[in-house]
């Protein structure tokens, strides 16, 4: 194995070309009634395979599809879910981007696939190997309305866990290698960290071969990054921008998992100075063999405009070559 | 309500008023305007006259329709923090990024010392009040908000981009106040989504409304309110402007807890629906409220800026305001 490095999840489905703009002015059109669900699906691939093309070029060692299909992590997985109805729109965690929120109006059970179509198409496009993402149980529990009486959050999360374990071995079975589970929530409610275990240990057991990654982001990791270490999954990934003791803590303490380090943030416009990043990540290296790590951003590169979501992308491979011939 | 706080501005105001946010959907003939002058068609001075326009139509309709405070509905912004940032010095246009859904805007960047040389939004307020005698609120983006929603390129913390925007809102507040703007709403849609980050936001209202002589609306939308609710009254101004009917199940229970303190403005329609609500679920939702708040404190309003809807859409939702607030008006008086 060596350090790679990986998109984290979404990249921005805009930019300012005209074919940047295909799939706004797809949907658009269809809304107004005046374009056909073929014309969306067509732009989307587009975009795709524009996103996947951006990866290559930036040097990038694992793709994603950019999540360009998702109208939002929360809507896109529960809205294909028996038993989930999807409701008007809400503030997702810190940010300025709003997702439609999942009502729950019956049992939760999976129909087909979420994602799985969507990995495979990407996946026979590109050149490199392609990490599907899926929304987390804990997270979708914690975005969803559930009618007071209704069901339990605990038996909520365990429900859209049921869906994800069969999404995960679909993903698995379909040639995923890697699958890459977010769990924002599990920053902001610690609390949760019990049916977290719970839930990731029934999809990771549904994997196969596959490596389960964890995503937490949009929060300090610090505060339960041992029960983080202890939670079932192959891979912890962290975002960085929002604790000042990560590094220090990993430094200390070391990694029983794999860990990809979400040093570069994916939600500020200004490029990290290289020479700065490397120092920040080297103490880690004593303890974190450099060659089970990713390198990759905080989060999601949607919250970033095109050019700058590239330039990240750069800053990782440069920053991959740095270590590497340091470390060489 | 601080009604005597108004009363010494010189303002007089029903029981239970009704306002609405800031925003209001431009009309076809403006939209064309922006269109025409983004492809270099017609110049500012057109464009500038089709703006004037509409904030004319709109008030005149707000008149019409009988709301109390008015506002100028907005007509010559895009986006609430993109405005303020292509009239301060210190700022770039970023790229587009996705708001919700199809929605995209161009994120401001931070890249040098954030600077004022003119009011921004003095002779747009003047002229919309030149217009009626009823009070027209100056509105502002508030400095945690145009921080938190802008990249910051240039200071070293968040904290520091904060509280420099605060003392440019606080000049621009002050230039209103000049121009003899009595109700000033500091919009802070960003306040409820960093918990952590409120004794931040509370410093840089505190500056921005300090020793201004106004009634002063923070706008607060779509967060985690339990995590900021009652520290967020500590916010220095008379009035909460909140979207209540998206999560008054929330906030009541809340407020049931722990007194609400300072007035609020009630929000009793959805923006984000097409769906008109029905007469008697807005009244239901006004009434909810006044359960647990004192109906001198409460203003009504829509949850937040009508802009996305439709021009017949909006008028619809106002309508819907006005009935439920005249409704329960009669019923609290009687």
């Amino acid at each position: 194995m060596e350090l790679l490095t990986f998109n984290h999840s979404g990249y921005p489905r805009i930019g300012d070309s005209p074919d940047e703009q295909m799939l706004r002015r797809a949907i658009a059109r269809h809304d107004a009634g005046e374009g056909t669900e073929a014309e969306v699906r067509a732009a989307e691939d587009r975009l795709i395979l524009l996103a996947l093309e951006e990866q290559h070029a930036s040097g990038l060692d694992i793709f994603t599809d950019g999540l360009v299909r998702w109208n939002d992590p929360a809507s896109h997985l529960a809205g294909k879910l028996q038993g989930v109805r999807i409701n008007g729109l809400l503030r997702f965690f810190d940010t300025n981007f709003y997702f439609r929120q999942p009502v729950i109006c019956g049992k939760v059970e999976r129909l087909g696939p979420l994602v799985v179509n969507e990995f495979d198409w990407a996946a026979k496009q590109s050149t490199r190997p392609v990490k599907p993402v899926v929304t987390g149980p804990c997270t979708l529990g914690h975005l969803s309305i559930c009618a007071a009486g209704s069901v339990t959050r605990g038996d909520l999360i365990m429900a859209f866990a049921e869906a994800l374990a069969t999404e995960v071995a679909e993903l698995a079975a379909a040639g995923a290698r890697l699958i890459q589970v977010d769990e924002p929530a599990l920053l902001k409610r610690p609390a949760d960290m019990a049916l977290a275990r719970e839930a990731l240990t029934l999809i990771a057991s549904r994997k196969g071969e596959a490596e389960l990654a964890l995503a937490t982001y949009f929060g300090d990791a610090a505060p339960v990054y041992s029960e983080l270490q202890a939670l079932p999954v192959d891979t912890l990934v962290l975002d960085f921008t929002y604790s000042a003791e990560l590094p220090s803590l990993i430094q200390n303490e070391g990694s029983t998992k794999r860990l990809a380090l979400g040093v570069l943030d994916g939600r500020n416009t200004k490029i990290e100075d290289e020479s700065a990043t490397v120092r920040l990540i080297e103490p880690m290296l004593a303890k974190v063999n450099l060659a089970r790590s990713y390198l990759t951003t905080s989060c999601s590169l949607e919250y970033l405009p095109r050019d700058r979501a590239q330039a990240k992308l750069e800053r990782l491979t440069s920053l991959k070559k740095s270590l590497l011939g340091e470390a060489l | 309500m601080s009604r005597s706080k108004l009363r010494e501005l010189g303002i007089s105001l029903p029981l239970l008023p009704v306002t609405s946010v800031g925003s209001f959907p431009k009309p076809d003939t403006l939209r064309k305007a922006r269109s025409d002058f983004a492809r270099g068609k017609i110049g500012q001075e057109e464009l500038s006259e089709a703006e004037k326009s509409a904030v004319n139509w709109w008030i005149r309709k707000q008149e019409e329709l009988g709301l109390d405070v008015l506002v100028d509905g907005e007509m010559y912004r895009g986006d609430m923090v993109a405005y303020f940032a292509e009239q301060l010095a210190g700022f770039e246009t970023g790229g587009l990024v996705r708001s919700y859904g199809n929605r995209y805007y161009h994120k401001p960047i931070i890249t040098s010392k954030v600077s004022g040389s003119h009011p921004i939004t003095v002779e747009w307020w003047r002229y919309a009040q030149g217009l009626t005698s009823k009070p027209v609120k100056g509105i502002l983006t508030g400095p945690y908000t145009l921080m938190d929603w802008s990249f910051n390129e240039y200071y070293p913390t968040r904290r520091d981009a904060c509280l420099a925007l605060a003392v440019e809102i606080h000049r621009e507040a002050e230039a209103l106040v000049s121009a003899g703007c009595k109700i000033i709403q500091i919009d802070e849609p960003a306040i409820s989504a960093r918990p952590q980050e409120l004794a931040l936001a509370t410093e840089a209202m505190r500056i921005v409304t300090g020793g201004l002589p106004a009634y002063f609306i923070t706008h607060i939308c779509y967060g985690d309110f339990e995590s900021i609710y009652p520290a967020m009254l500590d916010l220095a101004v008379d009035n909460f402007d909140l979207e209540m009917s998206n999560s008054r199940a929330d906030m009541l229970p809340l407020f049931g807890k722990s007194s609400f303190t300072k007035d609020i403005s009630y929000g009793v329609v959805d923006v984000h629906s097409h769906l008109v609500e029905e007469p008697a679920v807005v009244e239901n939702r006004l009434r909810d409220g006044l359960e647990v708040l004192h109906c001198e404190s409460v203003w009504v309003d829509p949850d937040c800026g009508l802009k996305t809807r439709t021009v017949d859409e909006a008028i619809a939702k106002l309508k819907a305001v006005i009935s439920a607030a005249h409704a329960l008006r009669d019923e609290v008086q009687q």
